[in-house]
């Protein structure tokens, strides 16, 4: 059985699947967010109320701890070491109080073009962890191509720290501002996160439960508890990308589909292509920092049912401020789910708050106080449809660097949507009309993103690169590092990526992956010349395994929502 | 933070899987560590860059320019609609105000295409600068415009199309013709009858450094551009003027390309050759998009750069200011021909011998231009090549008199009987290409 928990800022989602019969049991209680432990052992306790003595063998967790932990700053200080060469200063990309450069540098090869100067990184060592640094990242720019400089200052810090980041384990994407700050939140995450896996790992216990314990990353997958302790950052983020999991395991989606997710003070927009949820490589910003998370490709937009709905002039705005909850919920501003309130048949908390909110607004209005409400909702709607086209634009404007992908380029245009959240049901008929799409509602959408959590699988990206002039190869990500022959080619390379990604998997994510997971991205091999002849050849090969379910719990998920 | 001055697309297309051939200079290779180095850099994080991809050009927006025998798309391949419809979102962006300034970092290169195409000549078929410019000429009614080309080479193609314009300046700064392709470019170039001090060569000896492009740019470009007042300025950015570049003999850095950008202040930005793809490129490149965008360049530094090994002598310096003086007059006093023109009726007739050296065609050309009072006169010529003979090509240009006009259409009435192999006729005040 799967056991899936979506710790999100509001609300607790989690649901037990079994193999044969589905969802068995569902809770959703308040988060408190000042004990996160304390809601995951309420929900546990809770759903084992339910269903007693159950065997599960798979317990996946979603948690904002991380998300939190960088929003409210509660982070551990980190020494961050870098070393550049020449291009931007490098300066310019300081991070947290302790941020050092190093002289040396690498080229654009990972040819050292200025030598690591190791007596400087002494001193700078030794004056951090003087200060009582405990935690480090090591940085150099261009270590996806040679790590070299990155191993140097790690075995200088070795050790004395109690846990280092090298950035060119997190991503074999180059991008050395982002791999510096995702270096950097990697190592400020990892104190509290370490201690709350473990925390997790002892409440399971308690509960006489040996689950294998996975966490749920921002690209929709998961990855094991021993790979989450050491990239925690990978664990920002999940929420959403639970929900499109979710949407993605009940609905058999084959088409270019949108995914609302319509929560308490935004609305996540997610994106699938032919039914596949849309990752990107590079897409989390932490405190405005881009970062190298990969994550699904969603939208946060400033619309929640808590949005505050104001007149302005004649125009009703609703949004992007969350001011205080909506006033059914004891709220002092009329807020979109007061409207939404009003024209349902539910009661949604003081529903007689929420007709005081609209009368408030009516004031400033030239329509009926009936039309009210529906004016509100008409509006939400329409913001909604602009940033989700805007959003589409901006993913069919990416950037393609070969002919035959020029030519052979096909838009996303969404066929379908399917929403999810609290208001969905009474959403559902405005946003249809709106978008002039059909709107699907699917059945458990109130814990979709619990179900996306527990039917996750682990997902994984690595980049190799070989350089037969220079006869090396590296997957950075994975750590290897290898001589090659001069004759060594894509096809070798392509075998090389993938017999390296399954063994580790194998060994470290114990799944047993069938090579077909194992999908080649990019590729691409080109002749390096000099002068006029060929000297090597310039290889690399990106491989993912993308998010998708478990073959096992597949049929037994998925609804009939195609209606 | 880095905080942008001005706000920059940057329309980015290596065209991964496209080579003149396996080991030519033009390969998929050209633009990989410059991608690399854009993108380890981060680049395109920096809130005020933007990366666009491009979009392709038409047969239409080829053929509003160049005359192409036997026709456009026995000249090009998908890689050139591509390379010219880079330069056209890059020209869009700018004209719509999404961006102040772009850069369309896109290959293969155009400068070297001339009016006529027969084939490719120094690794260029289409003029993808001129298919931009007459494109926003067009559609957004641009009309003065300025190409400062700082390619190696000699802009020869550029040259030839704008050669009778008044309304466009070109100004070419590259190594001396008597020692590098395509072997023109002197400093007594300077334009049609009509169009006489529009164009200036800046012809510098091999071995200019910083200094001497830098000297160059101050007295000679920067003063005729304050006093042409251009509505747009265009930069035929060539990367070839590097000191490591294989096919020159120049000692350019790319900080002294970064500060040339950042005096001329260019709309747009084409990247025309450039083959140190690994010691210059990736450098180059990117420190003409901080100066674009405003951004500090002063650690932008190619790792085997040392400004002392390129220190110019006297000598050479002062050569460089007596042909910068040369060029500054033949912008403010141009002089008049010496030659007599040669004419037939109220034609002007030029004959010229062109050689594409990357298809290895040679093409005779008669062309003739219409001496009228009132606008720049229609443009033909009559071409025959080795591979296609006896062409004929009529332009009535954008700004053509109504009397032009008529004889423009006289003529090529009259040239439909006379058994030309192929005819083109380009009506720019009517928007139409007739063939
Ligand atoms: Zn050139
Ligand atoms: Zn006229």
């Amino acid at each position: 059985m799967l056991f899936g928990i979506d710790v999100g800022g509001t609300h607790t989602d989690a649901v037990l699947i079994d193999k044969e019969v589905g969802v068995r049991a569902y809770v959703k209680i308040p988060t408190d967010p000042d004990d996160l432990l304390g809601s995951i052992r309420g929900a546990i306790s809770e759903i084992l109320s339910q269903e007693k003595g159950v065997e599960i063998e798979r317990f996946n967790l979603s948690t904002t701890l991380c998300t939190n932990a960088i929003v409210q700053d509660l982070l551990e200080p980190v020494g961050v070491i870098v070393s550049a060469g020449p291009g931007i200063d490098p300066h310019k990309f300081s991070i947290g109080n302790y941020y050092e450069v190093i002289p040396g540098g690498l080229d654009h090869r990972g040819t050292e073009i200025y030598p690591l100067d190791i007596s400087h990184a002494n001193k700078v060592i030794s004056n951090l962890l003087d200060y009582g640094v405990k935690v480090f990242s090591v940085v150099s720019k261009f270590s996806p191509r040679n790590p070299v400089h990155e191993e140097k200052i790690a075995e200088l810090i070795q050790d004395k720290a109690d846990f280092i980041t090298l950035g060119h384990k997190l991503s074999g994407q180059l991008n050395f501002p982002r791999r510096i700050a995702t270096a950097y939140y990697n190592s400020a995450v990892w104190p509290i996160f370490d201690k709350f896996l473990d925390s997790v790992k002892r409440c399971l216990e308690e509960f006489k439960l040996s689950p294998q314990l996975n966490i749920l990353k921002a690209d929709g997958g998961t990855m094991p508890y021993n790979t989450a302790k050491r990239i925690p950052v990978e664990s920002i983020f999940s929420g959403p990308a639970a929900s499109v999991m979710g949407i993605f395991g009940l609905c058999d989606i084959t088409e270019d589909t949108i995914v609302l997710d319509v929560g308490g003070t935004t609305t996540d927009i997610g994106v699938l292509a032919a039914g596949v949820p849309l990752i990107e490589p590079e897409n989390v910003r932490l405190k405005e920092r881009p970062t190298l998370v990969r994550a699904m490709k969603v939208k946060s937009i400033g619309l929640g049912g808590d949005s505050a709905v104001r007149v302005n002039g004649d125009k009703i705005e609703v949004g992007p401020k969350r001011l205080g909850p909506c006033m059914a919920k004891g709220g002092d501003v009329p807020a979109f789910l007061d409207a939404l309130n009003c024209i349902c048949d539910e009661t949604y908390g003081d529903k007689d708050a929420s007709f005081k909110g609209m009368h408030k607004i009516n004031e400033n209005l030239k329509c009926s106080l009936e039309e009210t409400p529906i004016r509100i909702v008409e509006q939400g709607c329409k913001i909604l449809k602009k940033e989700v086209s805007e959003f589409i634009d901006e993913i069919n404007e990416r950037p393609i660097y070969t002919i035959h992908e020029l030519l052979e380029f096909r838009k996303i245009e969404p066929k379908k949507i399917y929403l999810m959240g609290g208001p969905a049901n009474i959403l559902k008929k405005f946003i249809e009309k709106e978008f002039g799409l059909p709107v699907v509602v699917p059945e458990y959408f109130g814990v979709a993103n619990a179900i996306g959590a527990a039917i996750a699988r682990p997902t994984m990206q690595a980049e190799l690169f070989a350089d037969t002039e220079k006869k090396i190869m590296t997957i950075p990500v994975l750590g290897i590092k290898e001589n090659i022959s001069k004759n060594y080619n894509l096809k070798v390379a392509r075998k090389d990526i993938q017999k390296n990604m399954s063994i580790y998997i194998r060994e470290n994510l114990g799944w047993d992956i069938d090579l077909s997971e194992l999908e080649i991205i990019f590729e691409s091999s080109m002749n390096m010349v000099k002068d006029v002849f060929t000297v090597g050849q310039d290889i690399r090969v990106k491989c993912q395994v993308k998010p998708g379910i478990c073959k096992d719990y597949e049929n037994v998920v998925r609804c009939v929502c195609n209606r | 933070m880095q905080q942008v001055k001005n706000k920059l697309g940057v329309v980015f297309f290596p065209a991964f899987d496209w080579a003149i051939s396996p080991t030519h200079p033009e390969r998929q290779e050209r633009l990989l560590y410059t991608m690399d180095q854009l993108k380890e850099e981060g680049v395109f994080d920096i809130p005020g860059i933007r990366e666009y991809k491009p979009e392709l050009a038409s047969r239409q927006e080829i053929e509003k320019v160049h005359f192409c025998f036997p026709d456009v798309l026995s000249n090009i391949t998908d890689s050139h609609l591509i390379s010219a419809g880079g330069c056209i979102k890059a020209g869009k962006l700018v004209m719509e105000k999404k961006e102040d300034k772009a850069f369309a970092l896109v290959r293969p290169p155009g400068h070297h295409a001339m009016k006529v195409v027969h084939g490719g000549r120094g690794f260029c078929n289409i003029n993808i600068e001129a298919i931009m410019i007459e494109y926003l000429r067009e559609k957004y009614g641009v009309k003065k415009v300025a190409i400062v080309d700082t390619d190696c080479h000699h802009g020869d193609g550029t040259q030839d199309i704008y050669w009778h314009d008044p309304d466009t300046l070109y100004i070419s700064i590259h190594q001396d013709g008597r020692t590098l392709y395509p072997g023109t470019g002197f400093t007594s170039e300077i334009g049609g009858p009509k169009a006489k001090g529009k164009t200036i060569n800046i012809p510098l000896p091999p071995n200019t450094s910083d200094e001497g492009f830098l000297y160059a740019m101050e007295n000679v470009v920067l003063p005729i551009l304050d006093d042409f007042a251009p509505d747009l300025i265009v930069n035929s950015a060539g990367q070839d003027n590097h000191f490591t570049d294989p096919i020159t003999n120049m000692n350019f850095s790319a900080r002294g390309y970064a500060k040339l950008s950042e005096m001329l202040k260019p709309d747009l930005v084409v990247l025309e050759g450039g083959y140190s793809i690994q010691g210059a490129l990736p450098y180059v490149n990117l420190g003409i998009v901080l100066a674009l965008a405003g951004l500090d360049y002063s650690y932008v530094k190619e790792p085997d750069y040392d400004p002392k090994k390129f220190e110019m002598d006297k000598r050479t310096m002062d050569y460089i200011k007596r042909i910068c003086e040369t060029a500054r007059k033949n912008y403010f006093s141009p002089p008049q021909s010496s030659i007599t023109l040669e004419k037939d009726g109220n034609w002007i007739v030029r004959n010229k011998e062109i050689f594409y050296d990357t298809s290895y065609i040679v093409e005779r050309q008669k062309e003739y231009i219409l001496d009228c009072e009132n606008c720049r006169g229609v443009l033909k010529i009559e071409s025959s090549s080795s591979r296609v003979k006896n062409c004929l090509a009529i332009e009535a240009p954008i700004n053509c008199c109504e009397k032009c006009l008529n004889t423009a259409y006289m003529e090529y009435d009259k040239a439909k009987e006379k058994g030309y192999s192929h005819i083109q006729f380009i009506d720019r005040v009517n928007k139409k290409v007739l063939r």
